[in-house]
């Protein structure tokens, strides 16, 4: 059988889920510079999940806050606007996901882990290169791979047959996705992202993880999250979906000067707060 | 196989058998290994024993064995990883950076009691 082409998964993006509305319409807030951290409280607090969840994330040791948060309107005017976007924006993705098909549970929750080590990986290193928008590289990390989840729920039979050969060839899934499609997840990845008119820089990280020299503009956060992955995967942390790491863009990590000797404090850190945060933002399916 | 309690289970254990909860929903499969959070999770859902891959001394289940093994199963497993990258430089010093953090993992008492 004839693997379905780029162009019918485009078509059948239209099919894909939307964001949901409340985080839509504090999108257009954060945008919208005569808005207030009243306005977007108001909004939040309509949405009582969505409340419950930032305060828990804010008061998690992951901020570190010495004293507790108890309203949201106090989160937002400690954390900022954009963070909270793209908190909001974090835990509200994997809800779309959730209960879909006939998906494993263990699965699920393995690729969630994988997402969010590679989330804490980015924001970790992002961090230890004092890159002033660490939100971002965690929203970043946190999508890197969700073509995967495209495919598994928009082309179970592709999805299938690239995990059989995963398996028998102990492959990447990427090298598998391009020899069962001739696309991989990024791609994938990249229409959703559209799709949901997410930033310009989150769209680019998503196409180039596997490439990040090729990311332009956003080469930097690209190799970032390039090199988030590989760490994530090295500790073990969540199952991308293979057993093996990526190679290392040489360029890429060229272009981070990140000192070699540095490496085990990072992973030492990001050990760390993966344990703080996966017990905070838990997938439920 | 080793059966262990669920008190003393520890991260880097691996299932021998597949753990079902009370419905028989398939909650970890067998030749999972065990984090802090699936132990939560196990937990969480009320499971008393596991299954574990590891040698027991009569009846006796001997924890060191299980984690003797895992500790080999580390190794083991990020060569396994690493197979086709290791000739760069700088993978070599995250495969063995990140080996000595998972053995640090396995080994640290804070990591295997958390229950929240």
């Amino acid at each position: 059988m004839k693997p379905p082409d780029i162009d019918r998964v485009i078509s059948r993006v239209e099919d894909l889920p939307t964001l949901p509305r409340t985080v839509l319409r504090i999108t257009e807030l954060v945008n919208d510079p005569t808005s207030s951290a009243r306005d977007l409280a108001r909004i939040i607090t309509d949405d009582q999940v969505l409340a419950a969840r930032l305060l828990k994330l804010v008061n998690s040791s992951f901020y570190g806050f010495p004293q507790k948060i108890s309203t949201i309107t106090g989160a937002i005017v400690l954390l900022g606007f954009d963070a909270i976007r793209n908190l909001l924006l974090t835990t509200s993705v994997f809800d779309l996901f959730s209960n879909r098909k006939k998906i494993s549970l263990i699965r699920q929750e393995q690729f969630w882990d994988h997402s969010l080590g590679c989330a804490v990986a980015a924001k970790v290193i992002g961090n230890h290169l004092r890159y002033d928008k660490v939100e971002e590289l965690f929203v970043a990390g946190l999508l890197h791979d969700i073509g995967k989840i495209v495919e598994m729920i928009f082309l179970p039979q592709a999805f299938k047959d690239i995990n059989h050969l995963v398996k028998n060839k102990n492959i990447l899934m990427i090298a598998a996705e391009e020899k069962v499609l001739g696309y991989g997840h990024p791609e994938v990845g990249k229409l959703l992202a559209e799709r949901w008119n997410l930033p310009p820089k989150l769209i680019t990280v998503i196409l180039h993880h596997h490439q990040p020299s090729a990311a332009g503009r956003f080469a930097f956060e690209a190799a970032i999250v390039h090199l988030a992955d590989i760490l994530s995967r090295s500790l073990n942390i969540g199952y991308a979906g293979d057993n093996k790491i990526p190679a290392l863009d040489k360029p890429a990590w060229d272009s981070l000067r990140i000192r070699p000797q540095a490496i085990e404090s990072l992973l030492a850190a990001i050990s760390k707060e993966f344990d703080d945060i996966s017990l905070f933002i838990t997938y439920t399916p | 196989m080793i059966h262990l309690k669920i008190d003393a289970l520890k991260p880097g254990m691996v299932l021998a058998r597949s753990v079902y909860n009370q419905q028989d929903l398939l909650l970890l499969e067998k030749g999972t290994a065990l984090t802090k959070k699936r132990i939560w999770m196990l937990k969480t859902w009320g499971i008393d024993q596991v299954s574990l891959k590891g040698r027991g001394q009569n009846d006796e289940p001997s924890v060191y064995e299980a984690e003797f093994e895992t500790r080999e199963s580390i190794e083991r497993e990020l060569q396994a990883k690493f197979a086709d990258v290791i000739d760069d430089p700088i993978m070599q010093k995250i495969m063995k950076a990140a080996g000595r953090q998972l053995q640090k993992s396995l080994t640290d008492p804070d990591k295997q009691n958390e229950t929240t």
